[in-house]
């Protein structure tokens, strides 16, 4: 097997390997010329740590799950930037054998709705031999065994899904076959893209349990990337909020949901409905996700939709794209009037 | 059934939607010779009052999209009764029904392949339009001011959007667009399944507002059909909820009551799968960790649930529970053993 | 009320989209490559002489009885034919024939299959039973023999038999293929909308699946030209079909019969209308290309 990164340890526990993305810029050729989709973004996953990356349609938070593996489609391509894996060294820079051999090998990815990820007139397990093929396993008698055994580790009977297609498995057991065939190999690495989005609560309950278990048991470093606060809030340790191909703040998950400092981070957990309390306490944010196109090229991202820009227009809001400024030990917020020291809520009139 | 219709008439202007007893059974795919069905609705009863909410919620393929489909008219049922105020639809004749079908819209859960993507807004409006102003004998000048007043009642500004094709506006407008073409025909109810599971967070409860908010402002009642709660509770705090199982109506009741105070195994998985926003929230007391049915095989004796449930005895296998008072007079549930238990998240 | 307009957050506010006509998106799409343009030349090449060629010259064509088969001269640019007759005349005056066939067969095929294929996909049931066991008769007939039995009736001496044959012994299988994309797109959302706002069967096929269904219609339109080309040039160049008129196909068979294969003398009378066909179908294939994004608003944006 080709898995070079040995989990690290780290009070005699098994971890994952550590990742440093430094300055990450990708960009896509479009017709109006090349234009950022992840525009210098710097984050850090500790070794074992799950961080949850969140952002909307047009956050760049799927071109960034990508570039994980540098496999960024044309016409899109990482311009600047590094991506640092421990024992793997800058995946920006591998190419031919030796990054196809990372990708599934020390980084699992598992795709977007895996429903549509399988081959549709393969079995599963003929899947799992063309895995093995191309990375070159030599005792797929093993690979097969460690197959069953991570999927009856995730309630499954290994033998009956191996056998099957793609069409006779459930959303949630499609699911869990994508957390296998990422697993299988023994990445240390798990980078999910989109895990429960079309999958209904009680599935999403059951698959967010799994990937606490399995990073847990198995000493992974887990990427969790998701348009949905409640997945984070959930699974990960650490969140990172991505907007417009920014990422406009990062700390931990219970810190961040208690207290959210961007106004962006605040925007996006006062829209959930909740269960409890005042139902009028969540209120929609204004306007819409930009897109490719409609980011703004100067100044804050999110001015536009900013119930604190509307309320008090800074001019370093329009000129100057903010930096993330470490505001308390681990915390990390791209703001203007935070970095200022202003307080984050300002008198809004209702009437949103 | 004939006796109740003739009541009925008679309390007519404001009955709303009534169902009673809707059956629908899917003959299975690819087993013709065997003949081996899938009941998508075992009997079920509901009432949507005018201008009100009622919600449906539970997993995928319990049902709950095939009685939107139903009272949208796209689908027909087995069996039961279904009325919209007061005039009992199974008896009469197809022409006669559509009309009344036609006053309860759906919207649909993917708001671009609910848009033809050939067509701009412009025309997309003015085509029921002007088949209404045709039956309602309106002057030609009508569509277009119709068409204005609208869109400005699902927050859209006309000159922008009406010379647009969909695929030029996000999903959010998309989806607004989808509820102006819906309320072109001064609908009765809306009718709306999963309708802001595709659209970006940050704009949903911007539709889901809109929804609670046509309900004062046109009087439409809205049928919210959803695997979220939270959603249903945002839109029809005031309505009933309805819980559904494999086609079986197991818990239904205010749905405040029934997100306070769940007795119904299945109901309390149901709320204690939705995440809990840990640093803001702490999980309830009693919170369930649910069980997905991973077997495809699922007798049909006793309590459906049975299976699933962790609470489950040999009288649950064997013997199948009606839906029965609890407590509050409006609260029914399908349980022998209901137990109220703390599983909804609280704040911290 | 509520006013929460959802606008987008940048660009300008309020200003409508600009709506173009059918033939400026045409022309917009056709420039944008050159290949497309080349097509579109060619094509237009052919239908102007295929309107205008047959005016140019006289009923019955001059022969010049001291070059036969001859090869290309300065009177004869492409040489002339076994009689002595110019070819490049000959040609010309043969386009009109073959292209009339072909078009009128087309749109015959067109007409029919897609009006078959979207009712019997929209209605399904019993409409869909009945118009799909036509379909599948009109597939099944031996088009080959047919032409055959009827020439004993027809001399086919006019464009428009020709085509109205091909045509109606032609249009099965793109009625099944458009009744199946029917059948998919009557799944889709706006379709059932459309039906819940209770819009008439006529709207729903006209207004909501056709134009869904028109870039594929056209195609169909464009390339059935080219195939009924070679299937008339085919029957012609088989002598099955007696040569009343003068078209490609006629030219064709009278040059192999007359020896140019054997001896290589009066080539051009050969090449002539196979180069011409070939041309065409060239043109046909190049503007293809550009249907799909006619059609398609979305694809015509950049």
């Amino acid at each position: 097997m080709t898995a070079v990164t040995q989990p690290s340890e780290v009070d005699g526990k098994k971890v994952g390997p550590a990742v440093r993305i430094s300055d990450l810029t990708v960009a896509y050729r479009t017709p109006a010329g090349e234009l950022p989709a992840v525009s210098r973004i710097n984050l850090e996953l500790a070794p074992g740590s799950i961080t949850g990356l969140v952002g909307e349609s047009g956050s760049g938070k799927s071109t960034m799950a990508l570039a994980m593996l540098n496999a960024v489609q044309k016409p899109g391509r990482i311009t600047d930037g590094s991506i640092e894996i421990d024992g793997l060294g800058d995946v920006v820079s591998l190419a031919g054998k030796r990054l196809r051999e990372a990708r599934g090998g020390e980084i699992g990815y598992v795709f977007q709705a895996a429903q549509n990820s399988l081959n549709p007139l393969k079995t599963v397990g003929k899947q799992l031999l063309d895995l093995a093929r191309s990375h070159h396993v030599e005792d797929k008698r093993a690979l097969v065994r460690q197959a069953k055994e991570l999927l009856s580790r995730m309630g499954l009977s290994g033998d009956r899904v191996l056998d099957s297609y793609q069409h006779e498995l459930s959303g949630g057991m499609r699911q869990r076959v994508g957390i296998m065939l990422a697993l299988v190999l023994n990445a240390h690495l798990l980078v999910l893209d989109e895990p429960t989005t079309a999958l209904d609560m009680i599935s999403q309950s059951n698959i967010l349990s799994i990937i606490r278990d399995v990073h847990a048991e198995r000493g992974l470093t887990t990427l969790v990337v998701t348009h949905d606060i409640g997945v984070v809030a959930e699974v990960a340790d650490r969140v990172a909020v991505m907007y417009g191909g920014r990422l406009v703040e990062q700390g931990p998950t219970t810190e961040v949901l208690k207290d959210p400092k961007h106004p962006y981070t605040r925007g996006l957990i006062n829209a959930i409905p909740r269960l409890t309390g005042d139902p009028e306490v969540a209120q929609p944010l204004p306007g819409r996700p930009p897109t490719l196109g409609t980011i703004p090229k100067q100044g804050c991202v999110f001015r536009e939709r900013c119930a604190r820009y509307a309320a008090d227009p800074r001019e370093d809001c329009e000129t100057t794209d903010p930096v993330a400024s470490e505001i308390t030990p681990g915390r990390l917020v791209a703001c203007h009037p935070v970095a200022a020291g202003l307080p984050v809520e300002v008198s809004v009139e209702e009437g949103r | 059934m004939s006796e109740s219709t003739v009541d009925d008439v008679v309390s007519a202007a404001g009955d709303g939607i009534r169902g009673r007893g809707i059956v629908k059974t899917f003959k299975a795919r690819g087993n013709v010779l065997a003949g081996s069905t899938v009941q998508a609705l075992r009997g079920v009863d509901f009432h949507i009052p005018p201008g009100g909410a009622a919600s449906f919620i539970g997993e995928s393929g319990c049902g709950k999209t095939t009685l939107g489909r139903i009272l949208a008219g796209l689908e027909d049922y087995d069996a039961g009764t279904l009325s919209v105020n007061g005039v009992d639809l199974t008896s009469l004749s197809r022409r006669k029904r559509d009309p009344y079908f036609r006053r309860i819209q759906m919207i649909h859960q993917d708001p671009y392949s609910a848009l033809n993507p050939t067509r701009t807004v412009d025309a997309i409006l003015t085509d029921p339009l002007t088949l209404r102003a045709r039956q309602t004998g309106r002057p030609k000048s009508w569509i277009a001011k119709r068409q204005r007043e609208v869109l400005s009642l699902v927050g859209l500004e006309p000159d922008y959007v009406l010379s647009r094709y969909p695929h030029q506006l996000s999903g959010g407008m998309r989806q607004r667009v989808v509820i102006a073409r819906a309320l072109t025909v001064d609908p009765e109810a809306l009718v709306a399944d999963e309708a802001v599971s595709m659209i970006d967070v940050s704009l949903r409860l911007g539709i889901l507002r809109l929804l609670r908010e046509l309900r004062e402002t046109v009087g439409v009642s809205v049928l919210f059909i959803t695997h979220d709660v939270a959603t249903a509770r945002y839109i029809g705090a005031d309505g009933d909820l309805y819980v559904i199982y494999r086609g079986q109506i197991i818990e239904r009741g205010p749905t405040e009551t029934i997100i306070a105070n769940p007795v119904h195994p299945y109901t309390q998985c149901l709320l204690s799968a939705i995440p809990v926003l840990h640093g803001l929230e702490v999980p309830g007391a009693d919170r369930l960790t649910p069980t997905e049915p991973l077997a495809d095989t699922q007798s049909d004796a006793g309590c459906l649930f049975a299976a699933r449930c962790p609470f489950a005895t040999d009288r649950c296998r064997t013997e199948r529970p009606d839906l029965a008072h609890h407590g509050d007079p409006e609260q029914l549930h399908a349980c022998f053993y209901p137990e109220q238990r703390r599983v909804v998240a609280v704040s911290a | 009320m509520s006013t929460t307009v959802d606008l987008p957050v940048s660009g300008p506010a309020v200003v409508p989209a600009r709506r173009t006509g059918f033939w400026r998106n045409l022309w917009k799409v056709l420039k944008r490559k050159p290949s497309r343009m080349v097509g579109a030349a060619i094509v237009a090449v052919f239908v102007l002489t295929g309107i205008v060629g047959p005016w140019l010259y006289p009923d019955n064509l001059p022969r010049d009885s001291d070059q036969i088969l001859a090869g290309p001269s300065a009177s004869h640019l492409l040489g002339t034919d076994f009689e002595g007759t110019d070819v490049l005349a000959l040609l010309i005056t043969g386009t009109r024939y073959v292209l009339v066939a072909a078009a009128f067969a087309a749109l015959i095929t067109v007409l029919i299959g897609t009006a078959f294929g979207l009712y019997a996909g929209y209605r399904r049931g019993a409409p869909d039973s009945v118009l799909m066991r036509i379909t599948d008769f009109v597939l099944t007939i031996p088009g080959f023999p047919l032409l055959l039995v009827l020439s004993t009736v027809w001399k086919f001496s006019s464009a428009l038999q020709m085509g109205l044959v091909l045509g109606l012994t032609g249009w099965g299988g793109l009625a099944r293929s458009v009744r199946s994309a029917t059948l998919s797109l009557r799944e889709r959302g706006f379709v059932e909308a459309a039906r819940g706002l209770g819009m008439p069967t006529r709207h729903i096929v006209t207004r909501e699946l056709l134009p869904n269904i028109a870039p594929y219609v056209a195609m169909n339109l464009l390339i059935g030209v080219t195939t009924f080309i070679y299937s008339q040039v085919g029957l012609f160049y088989l002598g099955v079909l007696p040569f009343t008129s003068n078209n490609w196909g006629v030219m064709i068979q009278l040059a192999v019969t007359n020896g140019v294969t054997q001896t290589g003398a009066g080539l051009g009378y050969l090449m002539a209308p196979l180069v011409s066909i070939l041309l065409l179908t060239l043109g046909v294939v190049l503007l293809v290309d550009a249907l799909d994004e006619v059609f398609n608003p979305r694809l015509r944006e950049d």
